[in-house]
């Protein structure tokens, strides 16, 4: 099933949750809501659900319009949080409640509940009570019971968001098999740009009620619409520089920019992205120095931080392993810094 | 002693420096404290007993059952009680479902409100009663017409008893369900659960033993209730008599071992409650300390 979402506006207090947002998501895909929090991603996904009335605007599911039915009658799978699994219920009986609740035969309920459990690969813990049960665990309980009553479309706020980082891994791997297996229409909530990256085909990129931008994880990585997406999809290091003639200057670094052709000049903000600085000893043609402050070799990049010496501003550069054992950097060294790729962006987009 | 006593946390520190007060200080607060119980609770309980049993077992169910005032008495409290618990219990469900799930205008007026049974005293209360609908009161006329007696009648009493109890079940509720929380209740509807089914299978399953805490505190005072429904009673024997009243009237006879008799069921009666309470206060703590534990892991801010 598709899911339509047409000019959505949902106001809470003096807060404006979302402002009017339309986004389709096509049958089958699997997309992730990403943004800060009070970006209005999980209001959006209560608002599909029917859990959350939208002030204005409609939610369709495959053209039909649902925006004034209620969750219960929407038959779609929702995963809380928290879990919300019920308490007193063990997991059999937490699986089974969609199914009892809509009066379904006894033989039935039974074979369902046993081939979700077994989907979820928790076969031998139907009697556990979820207090029993691990965060792993009951995020899996959680996710079968909302696939019990066959949904249409599948709802996670903040799926992995509770968990630690290994079953994390281990359960993004595994929502992203089930959802390639049963295929289902799949949106989930995330405020963490690497789960959205490594588990959805695309992304809903949300701040202040609004959609920045939508499009696959490598679209939005490698050509973020403005300064925030580019700001909250990981680290960047931000320098300020002036705009002429189609061409942006900042320090020795001059790049093109075509969007702007005109004679007169202007701020504007350059991006660079940690891992496209290269760090050289030598000075090379468009490049800053930098004193070197700290590094951190720790983990698959090293990590350097530094100040540049002619602006004083912070920067940031992710090394390769090889690249930085090959360089041997010392703390308090000045070192020369150049981007292999920049961004520009003009002030009125800022945020 | 050991360097690791420093390393211990706060709380230990200050249990050793309250283990530092002079031992005289120790002693008169805590023989202070079990003289004032001993005095005021322990000895009269007692005595009660003590009175009640002084002629012998033989004497003290014949007191308990051989007249028929008392007999009724027991009876009506039977049927007092119980009545105004489960109009109490279903008051108190609405309203602290209402209370812990909705913001609505009024919403911490009602919560005082619902307190004021507690501050009222009783006697007023039943003179309320009698102001509303007695013979000269506002419904009184209206009443007269249509044949229907409320006070100095069954229904009076219950509503009396009602009044001074009622706070006592959304007291308990309160504070279980805002705990709760509603998100299994929103996950039961998402489910496809109705309002019937989410209430059944969901929150009474979850406030099962606050809701029952709630009861017995409710039936306790219930049972026990003399002020509201003394004055609306009219004291007609064998029709407006609870126990409390009766223990009164039969010590105002001077007829103390059946005084006492009916005063130990009462007696016993607390006791029970006071046990079951306990028991109770036990499983709310966990029911509590559960939903803590469920959310625990990773809680986000």
């Amino acid at each position: 099933m598709s899911i339509r979402i047409d000019g959505v506006t949902k106001q809470f207090g003096n807060f404006r949750a979302l402002d009017n947002v339309s986004l389709n998501v096509p049958q089958g895909s699997l997309l992730a809501l990403l943004g800060p929090s009070g970006s209005g991603k999980t209001t959006l996904l209560r608002i599909i659900a029917g859990l959350e009335t939208a002030d204005s605007g409609n939610v369709f599911y495959d053209e039909q319009d649902v925006t004034s039915r209620s969750a219960r009658d929407r038959n779609v799978g929702f995963v809380f949080q928290h879990y919300a699994l019920f308490r007193h219920m063990n997991v059999f009986e937490n699986v089974a409640f969609g199914l009892r609740v809509r009066k379904t035969p006894k033989a039935e309920v039974n074979r369902r509940v046993e081939e979700l459990i077994g989907l979820v690969r928790l076969s031998g813990m139907e009697r556990r009570l979820p207090s029993q049960l691990s965060g792993g665990q009951r995020q899996r309980v959680a996710l079968a019971r909302a696939l019990a009553i066959r949904p249409q479309v599948l709802l996670l706020d903040e799926p992995f968001g509770a968990l630690d980082a290994k079953v994390r891994q281990e359960l993004r791997q595994w929502l992203r098999r089930l959802h390639d297996e049963i295929g289902m229409t799949t949106v989930f909530v995330t405020h963490d740009q690497e789960e959205a990256f490594e588990v959805a085909d695309e992304v809903v990129v949300m701040n202040k009620g609004r959609i920045e931008q939508l499009g696959s994880p490598r679209e939005v990585f490698e050509h973020p619409a403005n300064p925030f997406v580019m700001d909250f999809l990981g680290h960047v290091n931000v320098f300020s520089g002036r705009v002429q003639n189609g061409k942006a200057h900042w320090g020795g670094v001059e790049v093109a920019y075509p969007d702007y052709p005109h004679g007169e000049s202007r701020d504007a903000a350059v991006y660079v992205r940690p891992h496209e600085l290269d760090i050289e000893r030598l000075e090379v043609e468009g490049s800053i120095r930098i004193e070197v402050k700290r590094v951190n070799p720790a983990g698959a990049v090293a990590k350097v931080y530094g100040v540049s010496v002619d602006f004083g501003s912070d920067v940031h550069v992710e090394l390769t392993a090889d690249r930085y054992a090959e360089l041997d950097l010392r703390e308090g060294e000045v070192v020369y810094v150049a981007p292999r790729r920049v961004r520009v962006f003009l002030p009125e987009y800022s945020i | 002693m050991q360097p690791s006593k420093q390393l211990k946390p706060a709380a230990h520190g200050f249990r050793a420096a309250a283990r530092r007060d002079p031992a005289w200080v120790r002693w008169l607060l805590t023989s202070l404290a079990v003289a004032v119980v001993g005095v005021l609770i322990v000895i009269p309980v007692t005595h009660v007993f003590y009175q009640a049993l002084k002629p012998g077992w033989a004497t003290y169910w014949n007191n308990l059952t051989a007249d028929a005032d008392t007999r009724h008495a027991i009876m009506l409290t039977l049927i007092v009680a119980p009545s105004a618990v489960v109009a109490n219990v279903l008051f108190g469900v609405v309203a602290a479902w209402a209370i812990a799930r909705f913001r609505f205008p009024g919403r911490t007026l009602l919560v005082s409100l619902i307190d004021l049974p507690f501050a009222v005293s009783p006697v007023v209360a039943g003179l309320m009663l009698l102001l509303i609908f007695g013979m000269q009161g506002v419904l009184g006329p209206w009443l007269r017409e249509h044949n229907i007696q409320i006070v100095f009648a069954l229904p009076g009493l219950i509503l009396a008893t009602m009044f001074v109890t009622m706070p006592f079940v959304v007291r308990e509720l309160l504070p279980v369900m805002e705990a709760i929380g509603d998100e299994e209740e929103v996950a039961a509807v998402s489910l496809g659960a109705n309002a019937w089914q989410m209430f059944w299978r969901v929150t009474l399953p979850n406030i099962k033993w606050g809701l029952l805490y709630g009861v017995i505190l409710c039936n306790a005072r219930a049972m026990g209730e003399f002020g509201a429904v003394y004055v609306v009673s009219g004291r007609i024997e064998r029709q407006t008599y609870t126990m409390p009243l009766r223990v009164e009237k039969l010590f105002q006879d001077y007829d103390n071992p059946a005084s006492f008799a009916v005063a130990s069921v009462l007696t016993f009666l607390a006791l029970v409650t006071l046990l079951v309470k306990v028991v109770l206060e036990r499983k709310t703590q966990g029911e509590l300390a559960e939903v803590a534990a469920l959310r625990q892991p990773g809680e986000q801010v």
